[in-house]
């Protein structure tokens, strides 16, 4: 039995107390990481309940853990890839997909201005969609003489890409009216909800 | 529409003012937003109006003894 490798990982962001455990890992067969965040410390020991290895964590002073994983014996590694939920999302874009013009159902008239605070509340966040995707009523939200255009538009400018289901805006006759965005088909409606790292629907 | 050039917010004790108001201005073609308040006011209606300054004065007067409101800000982020 080899002795226990260190690894500190403490005033690292994630990914990187992930990474250097996982490489530890590979190569020992029991590591002690020690990190100072619960960010860090949720993603090392989520590293490691998927990579089979026996976790076992000690709080100590100032906010500072240690976790210990130990290989199972003669037990190969499964390959996983390395994640870290906490900031960025696992791969695929962030998408926003509008399934109707208005937000939530009892009232369609406060329903309207939810959707409107949402959207406006949308351009004030720092981390902005990648994608928006309209469909069914939610095209309307897209058309010349829409009260989200404004929003939406600044959205747009801010490098969101915007998805405008063109079956959609057929059907309600508008598709002349659009105003923000591309005239989209359900291949690449379908195709970016299966990638998304994060699928929001207001 | 601009996020540094000052702007009035009119705020309401109830979304019932606010969504009144809307209608009142929609009506008249005055121009205006239905914004959510701005976290750093407090206030029990989570819907604020919000008019651009050269508006003021039409959005005063079309709402004068039709909508009661609580308070009118002037704002600038």
């Amino acid at each position: 039995m080899s002795e226990i490798k260190i690894v500190n990982a403490t005033g690292l962001a994630c990914p990187q107390p992930v990474v250097l455990a996982k490489e530890a890992i590979e190569k020992n067969d029991q590591v002690k990481v020690v990190v100072d965040n619960e960010t860090a410390l949720e993603n090392v020991k989520r590293l490691g309940t998927k990579l089979g290895c026996d976790v076992s964590v000690e709080a100590k002073a100032d906010g500072i853990f240690e976790i210990i994983l130990q290989r199972k014996a003669g037990a190969a590694l499964p390959d996983v890839a390395v994640s870290c939920d906490a900031s960025t999302p696992a791969g695929g874009p962030f998408v926003v997909a509008c399934a109707e013009d208005k937000m939530g159902r009892g009232s369609d008239e406060l329903g309207s201005v939810l959707m409107r605070s949402f959207l406006h509340t949308l351009v004030l966040q720092k981390e902005k969609p990648d994608v928006m995707i309209f469909y069914n009523s939610g095209v309307k939200l897209t058309v010349s003489g829409s009260e989200t255009l404004d929003d939406l538009k600044e959205l747009a400018a801010a490098g969101v890409e915007m998805l405008v289901c063109g079956t959609c805006l057929n059907y309600f006759e508008i598709k002349d009216q659009l105003a923000v965005g591309v005239v989209s088909n359900m291949y690449d409606i379908a195709s970016t909800m299966s990638r998304a790292g994060r699928l929001l629907t207001p | 529409m601009s996020q540094s050039a000052p702007y009035f917010v009119m705020l309401f004790k109830a979304v019932s003012y606010a969504l009144k108001a809307e209608k009142i201005l929609k009506a008249q073609q005055v121009p205006h937003k239905l914004i959510p308040v701005p976290k750093e006011i407090s206030s029990d209606c989570g819907i604020c109006l919000r008019y651009e300054l050269q508006h003021r004065c039409s959005v005063e007067t079309s709402l004068l003894n039709q909508v009661m409101y609580e308070e009118i800000r002037i704002l600038s982020h």
